[in-house]
């Protein structure tokens, strides 16, 4: 979403407030809720808009701070851009393995970093003054007006960056590669990559945010990297709103406030936050920030379900798919058997066969999802059996799926998805199951155009009066093995196929 | 023996639930300061005692499932890990709160002392520790593999779904999961603060050794579970006694962080289903 004059207004308001007209012990709230600020935003991007629990955001902070405070008396000003290495180096090194993990194995993993670093800052004394923390070391930037500012315009800047960058294409591809991460795959979205750059860019700004924390107080300690700086974190992100541009910033505000508000409570404010916390989940899952936006009306743009693409244009690319002697077992199921065949430009193959025969295996074997055991893929003379499946979907292989993975999806806009990536050749996975009558009767012209347009078709479907009216091939797998092929006269009239997928075994053909 | 009592509870919720519940360590801790609470003020023999620290923190794991896990069901497993650490962090900061800071000590089950069995000195509440664990991991087992309450129990953890389609009311038996859960936590919290100190901020210790358990163990294994939390207890007690406590912990991250590098999915592995 664009950031509206009400958010803008808010955002630059607290630094000039400050500057204005706040003693320096308001000052030093206001820096801290930048800080606080620039650490969720970092946050933001793994948990927030790639949904990983990572756990590892705290430690990152304190590595930042360490690094400042180390780095501080040699380094100057300087300390702050070695702090923000200090801290995205270390996340950059980790996050080829992390990143593989599942949701609760990635939690851990990042849950056990950030205890070693805890460990280090505790124990290694020589380096971090042990227990008792660094203090009393020469600060990189001033306390006061110039770190103020030089916190809020790095964060005023980050917000408008982030919320420029969601807005668009990029916010797009990350609800895709965090709510189907398959979808997001077929269509050439390297998830790999954006996982790694958002993780070491919000490694970063934990890196940055720790060494102001260091600048601000004169003071580093064990706790910096504790569980309680990310449970802090945590919170405040979700409390703010973990995608909405100001998420961070609200969660922070509150974070710093919170506290003076409940002095007289002492500790209760953490019990108060916690409690907040929860209740935002059960009940606000956009977070405040969010839930302010629907009190103030703002409305998200309507959601407009496209229609079967009617005019499909030619692209360039690869002229022939060629699928050769395939082979692929799950533990010790076949699932397909030195099948071959091959599609050209402008052709329209239909795949046909009994449940569990291996056609959405097949699909998968060529789009990349899955890898061969034996035989090859090859687009023209490229081979292409070993790809990612984002790499293959780049090269020109389009794909729709039998299942819907996204809310509110409609096949018609999976069809379209597929069609607008603009690749050369389509595999379609049961394109008319589940669907009206009225989209499965406009399936037939729909498949003519992208043979007009010399697009290549490699469909799957049950209904084989639909396939037969649509395709100029069709082909039988069983057990996954082909065992016809040819125009769809021939391979119904095959006796095996009959006998098999048509279900007139003992009939007279 | 006592982790493998946390780790267990831990296995049940996490099944139950289908998502880490990080609140458990902080369940531990609040049996543990129920006991000292209560054995101090009211003086109640050990033995009473343990049953009613089982029921009191049986009913916060029932509280636990209706506040923070079943309305988030329908939601990513991520939703209810947010809402169990922000779960976590009511009950540490209520009991920082309730304990002004000064840790405190759990009475001992059936007292100081030790006991010679066959030459060996034995403290008697290591003793009682391995016995009552043993009887509890047992009658656990018994529930899960002998009942029809067990069966259920299997079921809802294993496919919520299907086990609604059978006719299992879903959200009556994770509460039980989750009570059962809460009631081995807080057995563990009263054996573990009569051996450790209570203090509030132990909670996610101990959660974060179960969680580790539970992923060396196998993913929602309950053997596994037991199995890897005493495997745990094993290292931690030879690495610390051959380089310290502190290379202890250090290794044991260490090693969870290479078997997670090596094995994605885990040491003993879950089939991770790819379909389209």
């Amino acid at each position: 979403m664009r950031l509206s004059p009400f958010w803008l207004v808010l955002l630059v308001l607290p630094p000039l407030v400050a500057l204005a007209t706040l003693p320096p012990f308001g000052q030093r709230m206001v820096i801290l809720a930048g800080i606080y600020g620039l650490m969720g935003l970092g946050y933001q991007l793994v948990f927030g808009q790639l949904g990983a629990l990572n756990l590892a955001q705290g430690a990152l902070f304190g590595l930042g701070a360490y690094a400042a405070a180390l780095a501080a008396p040699i380094l100057g000003p300087f300390a702050l851009p070695a702090a923000i290495l200090a801290a995205a180096i270390p996340a950059a090194l980790v996050a080829a393995p992390l990143l593989r993990l599942q949701s609760h194995y990635f939690a851990l993993a990042t849950l056990a970093l950030a205890s070693l670093v805890n460990l280090v800052a505790v124990h290694a004394e020589g380096l971090t003054g042990g227990a008792n923390g660094l203090a009393g070391f020469a600060t990189s930037l001033p306390r006061g007006p110039v770190l103020l500012v030089t916190v809020w315009v790095c964060l005023i800047a980050g917000v408008l960056l982030y919320a420029w960058l969601f807005a668009g294409t990029t916010g797009k591809k990350a609800h895709l590669l965090r709510e189907a991460p398959l979808l997001a795959a077929a269509l050439g979205i390297d998830g790999a990559a954006w996982r790694f750059v958002a993780f070491v860019v919000g490694g970063a700004l934990a890196g940055l945010a720790g060494a102001c924390s260091a600048a601000l107080s004169g003071v580093v300690s064990p706790e910096a990297t504790g569980l309680s700086i990310m449970v802090l974190c945590l919170t405040l992100v979700v409390l703010g709103g973990s995608r909405h541009p100001l998420g961070a910033v609200v969660g922070a505000a509150l974070a710093v406030g919170l506290p003076e508000l409940l002095r007289d409570l002492q500790g209760a404010w953490l019990l108060a936050y916690a409690v907040a916390t929860l209740a935002v989940v059960l009940w606000a899952p956009e977070g405040l920030a969010g839930l302010i936006d629907r009190l103030r009306g703002a409305r998200r743009s309507p959601l407009i379900l496209p229609t079967l693409p009617t005019s499909v244009p030619p692209v360039p690319g690869a002229q022939r798919l060629t699928i050769d002697g395939v082979s692929k077992s799950f533990g010790g199921v076949q699932a397909l058997d030195d099948v071959s065949l091959l599609v050209d430009r402008g052709e329209v193959v239909g795949l046909i066969g009994p449940n569990g025969s291996g056609k959405t295996t097949l699909l998968n074997v060529i789009n990349g999802f899955e890898h061969v055991d034996e035989g090859t893929v090859a687009l023209d003379d490229r081979r292409i059996e070993r790809l990612p499946a984002h790499t293959v979907a780049r090269l020109g292989i389009g794909r729709s799926f039998q299942a819907l993975a996204l809310a509110g999806d409609t096949k018609a806009a999976d069809l379209a998805r597929a069609v607008a990536t603009g690749a050369a050749f389509l595999l379609l996975d049961e394109p008319a199951a589940g669907v009206g009558d009225h989209e499965r009767r406009a399936l037939p012209a729909f498949l003519a155009n992208l043979r007009d347009a010399g697009r290549g078709v490699l469909i799957v479907d049950h209904d084989i009066e639909l396939l037969s009216r649509a395709c100029d091939r069709l082909v039988c797998l069983d057990r996954g093995r082909v065992i016809a092929s040819g125009s769809p006269a021939e391979v119904r009239a095959d006796p095996r196929v009959r006998a098999s997928f048509l279900g007139l075994d003992g009939i007279a053909a | 023996m006592a982790y493998a009592l946390v780790a267990l509870g831990f296995v049940l919720a996490l099944n139950a639930a289908s998502a880490v519940n990080f609140a458990h360590g902080d369940l531990v801790v609040l049996g543990g300061a129920v006991a000292s609470f209560v054995g101090l003020s009211i003086g109640l023999p050990a033995m009473l005692l343990l049953p009613m620290v089982a029921i009191a923190i049986g009913v916060v794991g029932i509280v636990a499932a209706r506040i923070a896990i079943l309305p988030l069901a329908s939601r990513p497993p991520e939703a209810t890990f947010v809402a169990t650490i922000a779960l976590a962090a009511i009950i540490e900061q209520s009991l920082t709160i309730a304990m002004a800071g000064a840790p405190r000590t759990a009475p001992a089950l059936l007292g100081g002392g030790s006991i010679y069995i066959a030459g060996f000195v034995l403290g008697r509440q290591p003793l009682a520790i391995v016995v009552l664990g043993a009887v509890l991991v047992a009658a656990v087992w018994f529930l899960l593999e002998r009942t029809q309450t067990g069966r259920r129990m299997r079921a809802v953890a294993a496919d919520r779904y299907m086990a609604r389609a059978v006719g299992i009311p879903v959200g009556r038996y994770v509460m039980l999961s989750l009570a059962l859960s809460g009631a081995l936590a807080g057995v563990a919290g009263f054996l573990l603060g009569h051996q450790f100190l209570v203090a509030p901020t132990q909670g996610a210790g101990h959660m974060l050794k179960a969680y580790i358990a539970v992923a060396l163990g196998g993913w929602g294994s309950v053997p596994g579970a037991l199995l890897g939390a005493l495997g745990i207890g094993l290292f931690e007690t030879f690495v610390a006694a051959g380089f310290g406590d502190v290379w202890a912990s250090a290794a044991l991250y260490i090693c969870v962080l290479a078997v997670l590098a090596l094995r994605p999915q885990g040491l003993f592995g879950e089939p991770v289903g790819r379909r389209a």
